[in-house]
Order: C-alpha cells, then structure tokens, then sequence
C-alpha cells in the first residue's frame, strides 16, 4: 500500500539520510530540513525501513 | 568493583567481559568508584537515552563523566553540548556540508589523500599505521573542508592530539600554546584549547577580510536570530569540528589495520564482491567504537529498565558496549562484513539531536580507504603492540607499527 511520509521539522536534524534513500521523495533545503516532495508516496514497507533508519526519529507515515 | 571511570580499564581496547556481565544484569549498574553515575550498556536502553534530550540533558552537567563548574561549561559551549532548540540552530549552521549526498562531492580529493598515504607507506615498506595513514587521512580532509591550510594540518593534528591527551594524567604546561586561561574553563582542561580558539581567531579573521568556499568562511558570515556568531561561539565551533572530524576517524582507521590483519577471510569477501564495501566500512566503525561514551544528566526522576534514575544524576551511555549486545547483534565478537544494515549500530550515536554530524564522511573516508587497500591488494603484518590512548572516553590507537608485506 502506498503511504505519504512526513518530516517533524523541529525534530529532524538534517542528517540526509532520507534523501540518500528516497532522493526522489525528500530534498534537504538550504534552512537544512528534510522536505517531502509534493505528493510523493513510498510503500508502507519502505516507509518503516525511511522511520527506522532516519537517525533524527524525524519521520512518520502521514495520516491518509 | 568495577569502576568505569578508570582509564586502565581500556588499556588494552574495549573490556568485552566486563561489559558483557554489565549488559547481563537487570537494570542500569551504578558505579563501583570515586564517582556516582549510572551506566547504560543495552543497545535498546541507550537508544532510549539519547533519543530523549528533554529527560536526559547534555546541557545540564556535562557530557562526559566528570562535573564541571557553570562557568567553564559556559565558556566551553558548542552544539555538542547544548540541548535543542539552542543545539538546533547551531547545528542547522553547518549540517548541509554533511550530508550523504554533500559528502560525495568530497569523493576525488578523499582519494588522492588515502592514495598519497598508501603510496608513502609501501615505499617505505612498512611504519607507524597511524602516523603514516590514520592520522593525516582525516585531518587533512576536515581542514579541506573547514579551510585550513595544508601547512597547518600537523599543527591541528598536534593539538587535537593533546586534547585528547587532557583526558588522561599527565597534563601539558599550564602556559602552553600562550594560554593564560584557567585550565578549568578550558575544553578537557587543556591548554591546547587555547591554541585552537586562538588559531580559530587568526583564521576567522583572515576570511572575514577575505571570505573563500569553506566552512569557515560559512561560519563567519552565519546569523542565529540575526546575530553572527561570537568569537567565543566562532571558536568552540572550530575546535569541536577540528577534534571530531579527526580524533574518531583516525580512531577507526586505525583499528582498521588491526581488523586487516585479524580477520583478512572477511576483507577477501569484500575483494570479491564490491557490494560489501560498505558493509565492511560499517562494521570497522561497530568493532572499534572509536568514542567509548557520552554522558547525560537527568533532568527528571525517570525510570529505565526498572532502574530508577533521580532527577541530577548521570547516565553514561556506554556505546562501546551496546555495539557488542547480543540481543541486537548475532554473534557480537565476530567481525562480519555481511551484517544487515538494521539494527544499525551506536558508534555515532543511538540516534536523536546528537547523532554524529560526520557520519556520512567518516563512512566514506573508511569506505575508501578500504577500497584503495584491496585494490592495490596490501597486505599487512603488526610490526610490534598496538598502543592504546590513555583514556576512559575514546578507543584510539596512538601507535601501531606494521610491515608491508
């Protein structure tokens, strides 16, 4: 199933992770803060590996 | 007694059996010493700990073991030790420099650094590991990357070295460096602390008159609410950047020649298949530790693990033992280069606010390196005793002689 995934902008730390992962779904901006492409979905399995290795604990699956 | 403060229990690397008897006990062990703090050894307890900044602070008290007065942790303040939203704002600063997708851009000049080296230590066919390969390798690529000038790299590499060397007993001359600060107020009470502000200062000057792409000059020009940085922020930056892009790689690739020469079957799965390059730099960065702790005060009376933890007292979060927990790694004392990436290992951190600024380019310097060794197929022998730094709080190596083989 398909899931939007969301950035706690106070809690992500910029590490980049996500993006390295997902380039197509998460952009570090120039305030250093993971962003979610607009519409962008990811597998809910996909999604839990995104929140797990996400070092920042900043990622969670968006309420649909 | 086992008291986890003494530097002597490190000696000789990382007290497996001590800390595997520590992980076994239900709670949290209190120390058995000089001084009162509660340690943490489970994988799963620590990540608790350092995901939680609001009950376990890094700001009240101090980040490793010892208290320090208010006004030296005052003067010594950088985003290590600060809690968010303070540590947000000064991390965000630079944070973008690191990134996994930053750091490629770094790829080419990391190289002809490790080859530089690689070709230094076959021509002489053997030497001191870390003096030759483990120690210019990351200094040389964090002072890139701040802008420090290659004439100056042995100078920061000098005094990083005594940095580290302020955590153990024998102390520099008070007065060293031109220092005329109280050794207290200063970072891991040494004077070299000094010499880095104090080179930070002449540099920092240099690019305000005259900016170039570097951290520094990024630095300098950076806003938090409007306000630059002051000289006093400005260097514990500098000083904090310089120490942790050098001390903990250098670390790593250091025990790398010893894991080379200990287990050589598993760097030959990675000759044979590429694909477990990274796996192999993880693993060198779980089997080393190269930071053994950090220290969090709590802000709270909380309980973890069944132990309860009064508000004011230390958890030492024992990373050099989590990464051995059984519960979470199969086999722990195995070096094995096919390790899933989940559970990820502590060596940067259990993950939350203070996660590891360089991980990504330590990784990839690791990462290369390893490359560059297999590539060129070198081959190493130990050439005499690893030495280890006298210290309960980094697993480094001051010095490893090997032989070319």
């Amino acid at each position: 199933m398909a899931v939007r995934v969301q950035v706690n902008a106070e809690v992500c730390m910029g590490i980049g992770q996500c993006e390295m992962l997902e380039p197509d779904v998460f952009e570090l901006d120039d305030d250093g803060i993971a962003h979610v492409a607009e519409g962008a979905t990811v597998t809910e399995e996909r999604a839990q590996e995104l929140i797990a290795r996400c070092p920042s604990g900043a990622i969670t699956i968006a309420s649909p | 007694m086992t008291d986890l403060a003494d530097p002597g229990l490190y000696s000789a690397g990382i007290p497996h059996s001590v800390f595997a008897d520590l992980r076994s006990q239900p709670g949290l062990h209190r120390n058995e010493g000089p001084v009162d703090f509660w340690s943490v050894t489970r994988l799963a307890d620590l990540v608790e700990v350092s995901r939680d900044t609001a009950t376990y602070s890094s700001e009240v008290g101090h980040i490793q073991i010892y208290d320090i007065d208010e006004d030296a942790l005052d003067a010594r303040a950088s985003m290590i030790d600060l809690d968010p939203p303070v540590h947000t704002v000064l991390r965000r600063l630079v944070s973008s420099a690191f990134t996994p997708r930053h750091v490629q851009g770094y790829r080419q000049a990391i190289r002809d650094r490790v080859i530089a080296c690689l070709d230094r230590l076959e021509a002489a066919r053997g030497g001191d590991w870390v003096d030759l390969v483990a120690a210019p390798i990351p200094i040389g690529v964090i002072c890139d990357l701040m802008g420090v000038p290659e004439a100056d790299h042995g100078y920061m590499i000098e005094l990083s070295d005594h940095l580290v060397a302020g955590t153990s007993s024998e102390p520099l001359s008070p007065d060293a460096y031109g220092n005329t600060t109280e050794l207290r107020l200063l970072p891991f009470n040494s004077p070299a602390a000094h010499g880095i502000s104090e080179y930070a200062r002449q540099l920092g000057d240099k690019r305000r008159a005259q900016p170039a792409d570097d951290l520094i000059s990024e630095l300098i020009a950076a806003e938090v609410d409007g306000e630059r940085l002051t000289d006093e922020q400005f260097a514990n930056f500098f000083r904090l950047m310089i120490f942790a892009g050098n001390e903990t790689t250098r670390s790593a690739m250091a025990h790398l020649a010893l894991h080379l020469t200990q287990f050589p079957a598993e760097f030959d799965r990675v000759r044979h298949d590429g694909e477990l390059l990274a796996g192999a730099a993880e693993e060198v960065i779980r089997y080393s530790s190269p930071i053994l702790y950090f220290r969090r005060t709590a802000t709270r009376e909380v309980e973890l693990s069944g132990t309860t933890i009064a508000a004011g007292e230390k958890v030492v979060m024992w990373y050099a033992a989590a990464n051995f927990d059984d519960a979470t790694f199969d086999e722990p004392l195995r070096f094995d280069v096919g390790r899933p990436k989940q559970p990820a290992n502590v060596a940067f951190g259990g993950g939350g606010a203070h996660f590891c600024l360089g991980a990504s380019l330590a990784r990839l310097e690791l990462e290369i390196l390893i490359d560059e060794i297999l590539e060129r197929g070198l081959r190493l022998e130990l050439d005499g005793e690893p030495t280890y730094v006298d210290s309960n709080f980094v697993n480094g190596i001051e010095h490893l002689p090997v032989r070319v083989m």
